[in-house]
């Protein structure tokens, strides 16, 4: 059982990294209090792992048929990588970090399938791109209905309000659904757990990081990237979640750092190209290449290790 | 309750709002009580404005304290405090033109100049009033703008003559003389403050629509 460890450690890392996803422009603009926004999103986690988490776990079966004690090293692998992201405050995708950790074990016992890696790396792309469309249209939808609607200055307060609060319980439950599969679907491929307490397991260990530790990414994900109104928050929030929302549907775990990343850049298309940081973009960026490439590297020399110990 | 504390959904915005406007009718009140003491040169009616400021006082520090207590939105609050102040700054003005008056031998010849500018003032006042309305009900606010400006501009121009008019007037001392043109320069300030308050209740309707 120990060797659920480490899907927990993992689980609890991007429960502490991606939650800046879900309400960090909320939390950044003030809209939302960080106390608020952490309990909302640890439950709304916890629902869409249990209602939808299944869905994305297959993928990972598929990747590479792993030992149980494979799949702790991958886990855990990805939980330092993702940690070590989290310290240094950039926005890091447990989806990169675990696949990269099960191709490089795979590669090491030589039972990789890269031929879903096509379909996988393929969603990874048009995940930030999805989340740019889809923020471009809400925009462009929400902002004539809102022009047209004489509401007063409190009235549009409580929208706000309100708008940015139902988008992060989506938002948060579009992340349940879609990336608890990182966490604790390789123990599905191994045979060790069935979907549905992988999904319990997994969905607890994120709304535990997100009720723990995730400060520091939420504030550097809502004020590092653009500086967001609330409507500009409330859409690039919804946008996230839609894409995520479509990619578990599809079957792939993806980055709801992309995806939030490409609503940021959506929104910024609309008003102002200015507002989109090119620093952090590239800083961001950066991360997504570094992370399968360490986590990979991590699980390797674990595996090697281990077989040199045992 | 719950629902209601996760909403931010209380009284506090409502009270801000109400706050607000009570704090631009006690300035129309004040203005309004300037001008009937300039023209009937009631000294008593005067001291009035002195009260009014400070009552006025009360209700901005009561506004910010409710702001920063969770009231709107955080991107609103700087810019709705913001407008509380310019609107106290024209209080400030007419209360430093109202204690100038008071230590003052008022010339007889600038009385009528002097009650037509006050009079303007209430009239600008009244219109910043209506244009907070306008802001808060998420209504267009040009219209109210542009009359602001042209009161403004209406007082600029009666500002030049009664400069030239003042000079004329013989001077005893040198502190009499301070003081008149003391009380001139903050009477004929409160417009321009009045017009960057309207301004920023510009600003404020951009930004929260």
């Amino acid at each position: 059982m120990w060797k659920i460890l480490s899907g927990a450690f993992l689980g609890w890392s991007l429960g502490a990294n991606d939650s800046a996803n879900i309400f960090g422009t909320g939390v950044a603009t003030g809209t939302v209090r960080y106390r608020t926004a952490v309990w909302l999103t640890a439950v709304f986690v916890m629902l869409g792992s249990l209602l939808e988490g299944p869905k994305c776990m297959q993928v990972m079966t598929d990747l590479s048929s792993l030992l149980p004690l494979n799949a702790f090293f991958c886990t855990l692998a990805a939980g330092l990588t993702m940690t070590g992201m989290t310290y240094l405050a950039v926005p890091a995708s447990s989806s990169h970090a675990i696949i990269g950790a099960i191709l490089g074990v795979g590669i090491l016992q030589g039972s990789a399938d890269f031929s879903r890696l096509f379909k996988i790396v393929t969603c990874w792309i048009f995940t930030p791109v999805c989340g740019l469309v889809f923020a471009y249209l809400l925009y462009r939808l929400l902002v004539p209905v809102l022009d047209g609607s004489r509401l007063s200055v409190t009235q549009r307060n409580q929208i706000y309000r309100l708008g940015i609060l139902v988008a992060g319980c989506y938002g948060a439950y579009s992340l349940g659904s879609n990336n608890v599969a990182n966490v604790t679907g390789v123990y599905v491929g191994s045979g060790f757990l069935t979907p549905e307490a992988a999904s319990l397991i997994g969905g607890g260990s994120i709304a535990l990081g997100v009720l723990t530790y995730s400060y520091r990414v939420m504030m550097t994900v809502g004020k590092g990237i653009a500086p967001l109104d609330p409507f500009t928050a409330f859409v690039t929030v919804l946008a996230g979640a839609l894409s995520l929302h479509l990619f578990t549907q599809v079957g792939i775990p993806v980055s709801s750092s992309q995806a939030i990343v490409g609503a940021v850049v959506g929104v910024g298309l609309v008003g102002d190209v200015r507002t989109v940081s090119p620093r952090m973009l590239t800083r961001i960026g950066l991360g997504w290449v570094l992370t399968p490439l360490v986590a990979g590297v991590l699980a390797c020399l674990f595996v090697i290790s281990a077989r040199s110990l045992l | 309750m719950f629902l209601k504390k996760l909403l931010g959904h209380d009284d506090r915005e409502k009270r801000v709002v109400e706050d607000m406007e009570r704090h631009i009718r006690l300035l129309t009140a004040g203005c309004t009580a300037f001008r009937e003491a300039l023209e009937k040169n009631d000294r008593k009616r005067m001291s009035r404005v002195k009260e009014l400021e400070r009552e006025a006082d009360s209700i901005r520090r009561g506004i910010t304290s409710l702001i920063y207590r969770g009231a709107f939105l955080p991107y609103l609050r700087p810019e709705l405090c913001k407008f509380v102040d310019i609107v106290d700054q024209v209080f400030d003005l007419l209360e430093f033109a109202a204690v100038c008056y008071l230590d003052l031998r008022f010339p007889e010849a600038l009385r009528a100049d002097c009650s037509r500018v006050a009079f303007l003032n209430e009239q600008m006042c009244d219109l910043l009033r209506i244009s907070y309305q306008t802001v808060m009900a998420g209504e267009d606010l040009r219209e109210k703008r542009l009359a602001i400006r042209i009161y403004e501009k209406r007082i600029d121009d009666m500002k030049f003559g009664l400069m030239k008019d003042a000079r004329k007037i013989p001077i005893d001392d040198f502190w009499e003389g301070s003081l008149l043109a003391d009380f001139l320069s903050r009477l004929c300030s409160v417009s321009d403050v009045i017009e960057d308050a309207s301004d920023h209740l510009g600003i404020l309707s951009t930004i929260s629509t």
